[in-house]
């Protein structure tokens, strides 16, 4: 089999597209986490920020301001988990879960009058560069904003988390919230800030399918993504880049075996459909391996209930 | 600078419970005062409310004449207030840097170099970059110490700091504690050691049922005296008498055990040999951090030894994991109540049936005999006086002293033939020490055998049979009690060699 080399780029560049909607995803969940909140929500903000996006991007007929709103609307969904869990005290889980099927839901009746109306196309940087260069063209350039910002992002979050005093905190209220309590942090406020930064960043997951990836609203189109998400964040132990590694390999295997079985190769189709999601999980589970990092990056208090003594 | 703190008429009330009853007090820098009570007497509430934590209802607290008005614990640091909590406030992975960075303004550089002037100043030895859940409880508690001087404090609250430290540890605290009160620092040192209040401090006030029943000057006091004020009641001194049985049975006998961990903060284990006879406690003393968690854990079966044999009653069983071991009679009582021994988030029966002896049938084809357990469960809550009858109460609500009792309870109720226990006292009341030596010196007489890790030589040589002493994870010689006093036990702690 002879493997053209610009064919190898773009399929890599298609492979790190596909990857983009889980990066964005896992590293604000990720951050949710890091302050000791489990949000288990992710696929339904994922999916309102899709239609919310397409929708506006429809009747604005303004990207910028569809980008902008499929943010804000899963920061807005959100906030309903944030006010739940964190100042009714509801469980986690459970309202997790219910953000889920409520957010599914919404979207879909929101989504009826847009099925089936065409998408528009988005503006891609560096095209010229994109031909210009064999391999690497393909795979750097000629991609959304959107993209160059989910794979700048992981770095930031690691940057973030280690080097910034802010998050120092949010690990700090992720280990204890009883002891940044007594330390005068808001550990409510830092908890609501984490819920809402990781519910935009799903929402720009889900509009980065419903404007860029495959321009157009279908019902369901984020397809469990969310919950890809949701693992890759835990199954990396939840560091960014670890996160980002499990992305990628999950997008390339995603790609690959569909390559794999439109070439007809004798592996039944329902195994092929089930690798990626075994591959990324046994990589991640062996790049993740050691104890003690795994212990000291874990947040302690995740999915706990913290209420302020008075 | 002369700083005066006056807390004036605060009251808190919970409900069921007046936590601070019209507490009025006066305290002024370059003296050290006392704040002395049993567990529940209402120092932890006020100190609380000192700190910021929580609001009283009624009453002001007024520093230099200044009315403060302390709504977080933020307002409290403001105003030069220092508090070093019992229970840490420590983020436990987060290095020890990033803990003391976490509250300063300073940039890291700046602080570094503070944090180490404070460390050499006060010869604190601590490594500021490995992660708090590396360090032992005596340098977690610098780790916090140090936190309060980075802001110079004017005022420096101890909650009961030395319930986790050793005799040197402790020593070394009051030299440094004594120190911040020479250099202005007025300090406010909770506790309930006695001993303690009469070496250390300079003025003493007792508190009981939330009440402040006496303020006095520590010259003016007695161990007895105070004991009394605290408890309202005289209390009995407990001091075994070792029984001579010649016929001794030996019940465990462990040789030539090796343990040799992966993780660099764990202590290695080296040639650990010793015997334990039929109704002989063994104590094991040493200062905290030299062995006794790991060794603990492998005579628990928690974790298994590299090489090296345990026997009870014979029997190998240094394969076995905890609870086959338990169904060979061995009973366990780790140190860290909240954490290893108790679930807090269940309740007192729930705890109860988590150690599921075979003999006590909780379980019937699977399921929750919940009759016989909470019928078994009264029985522990009435047998070892913890303060409640009620079996579906949260473990969590229940006093440390409360917990420990329902813990050993839990352990002894099915008459085991051997008892392990690590630091049984830590953190408690004289009443519910002294209930509890009495209890280990009445399974002894039973006949029952003890092996007690402790880092409380008072509580060593008032129970232990024989003592050995732990050192960066070797035994020294086993001695017998008559033979060991005090300061032979400083020594072997500190790794120094006695004949």
């Amino acid at each position: 089999m002879n493997i053209d080399i610009n064919f190898l780029g773009v399929l890599i560049g298609a492979i790190m597209a596909s990857s983009v909607p889980l990066i964005l995803a896992a590293s604000g969940e990720l951050i949710t986490e890091r302050s000791g909140v489990l949000n288990l929500g992710v696929e339904g903000m994922m999916i309102i920020g899709a239609i919310s996006g397409f929708a506006l991007m429809i009747i604005t007929d303004n990207l910028f301001l569809a980008i902008i709103g499929s943010m804000l609307s899963g920061l807005l969904l959100s906030f309903i988990f944030g006010f739940l869990t964190q100042s009714l005290l509801t469980n986690h889980v459970a309202t997790g879960l219910a953000l889920t099927i409520f957010g599914i839901g919404l979207s879909a009746m929101i989504g009826k009058d847009f099925v089936g109306i065409p998408g528009k196309e988005f503006p891609l940087l560096f095209v010229n560069l994109k031909e210009a260069i064999p391999l690497f063209g393909p795979i750097f350039f000629g991609h959304s904003i959107v993209f160059y910002f989910a794979f700048l992002l992981p770095f930031g979050t690691n940057y973030f988390l280690k080097k910034t005093k802010i998050g120092l905190i949010v690990r700090a209220v992720g280990d204890s919230p009883v002891s940044a309590a007594n330390q005068g942090i808001n550990v409510l406020l830092v908890r609501y800030c984490c819920i809402l930064y990781g519910g935009a960043m799903c929402g720009l997951g889900g509009a980065y399918l419903s404007l860029i990836y495959t321009p157009q609203w279908i019902e369901n189109m984020t397809a469990g993504r969310g919950w890809i998400a949701l693992a890759l964040v835990v199954f990396a132990t939840w560091s960014p880049l670890k996160v980002l590694v499990g992305a990628i390999i999950f997008g390339g295997i995603t790609i690959l075996q569909l390559h794999m079985q439109a070439m007809g190769i004798r592996i039944p189709v329902q195994f092929l459909s089930a690798l990626p999601y075994i591959m990324t999980i046994v990589v991640l589970v062996i790049i993740s391996r050691d104890s003690r990092k795994i212990k000291l990056n874990t947040p302690t208090s995740l999915g706990q209930i913290f209420y302020k003594e008075k | 600078m002369n700083t005066k703190l006056k807390v004036s008429k605060v009251s808190k009330i919970y409900p069921g419970c007046i936590a601070n009853d019209n507490v009025s007090l006066n305290f002024e820098s370059g003296k050290i005062y006392a704040l002395l009570g049993e567990n529940g007497a209402g120092k932890s509430t006020l100190v609380k409310i000192l700190s910021g934590v929580i609001n009283p209802d009624e009453g002001q607290i007024f520093l230099n004449n200044k009315l403060l008005k302390l709504t977080s614990p933020k307002d409290a640091k403001n105003n030069n207030i220092g508090m070093v909590f019992q229970h840490f406030n420590l983020f436990e992975t987060l290095t020890v840097f990033e803990n003391l960075s976490i509250d300063s303004e300073k940039n890291n550089n700046q602080l570094r170099i503070l944090v180490n002037n404070i460390l050499k100043k006060y010869n604190f030895k601590i490594d500021l970059d490995v992660p708090i859940l590396n360090l032992s409880a005596g340098q977690k508690q610098k780790v916090e110490i140090v936190r309060c001087l980075i802001r110079n404090p004017k005022v420096l609250i101890m909650d009961e700091p030395t319930s986790v430290l050793t005799e040197q540890e402790t020593e070394d605290l009051f030299l440094s504690l004594k120190k911040f009160s020479k250099e202005g620092i007025l300090i406010i040192y909770i506790t309930h050691k006695l001993k303690e209040v009469l070496s250390l401090c300079d003025e003493v006030a007792v508190m009981r049922k939330g009440k402040v029943v006496s303020i006095s000057r520590t010259i003016d006091e007695k161990l007895s005296s105070l004991a009394n004020k605290m408890i309202g009641e005289k209390l009995e001194k407990i001091k075994k008498v070792t029984s001579n049985n010649l016929n001794r049975e030996e019940i465990l006998k462990v040789s030539r055990l090796n343990f040799n961990s992966d993780d660099p903060y764990e202590v290695n284990l080296m040639d650990i040999n010793f015997t334990l006879n039929k109704g002989e406690c063994l104590g094991i003393a040493g200062i905290s951090g030299n062995g006794q968690n790991e060794l603990f854990q492998i005579l628990s079966g928690e974790t298994l030894s590299n090489n090296g044999s345990i026997k009870f009653r014979s029997k190998e069983i240094s394969k076995l994991n905890p609870k086959e071991r338990r169904e060979y009679l061995m009973a366990f009582s780790p140190e860290d109540r909240i954490s290893q021994a108790a679930v807090p988030s269940l309740k007192i029966y729930e705890n109860v049936a988590l150690n599921n002896f075979k003999t006590s049938n909780f379980f019937e084809r699977g399921l929750f005999n919940e009759r016989k357990i909470k019928d078994h469960s009264k029985k522990i809550l009435s047998n070892f006086s913890i303060n409640t009858d009620n079996v579906n109460l949260k473990s969590q609500f229940l006093s440390g002293g409360n917990l420990q009792k329902l813990i050993l309870g839990r352990e002894l109720i099915t008459s085991p033939e051997l008892l392990i226990c690590f630091n049984p006292t830590w953190g408690l009341d004289v009443g519910a020490i002294n209930y509890i030596h009495q209890t280990l010196i009445k399974i002894n007489e039973q006949g029952k055998s003890i092996i007690l890790i402790s880092t409380d030589n008072d509580e060593l040589l008032q129970l232990s049979d024989r003592i050995s002493v732990i050192n960066r994870g070797k035994l020294s010689k086993i001695m017998s009690a008559e033979e060991v006093n005090p300061e032979k036990l400083g020594l072997l702690m500190g790794g120094g060699l006695v004949d």
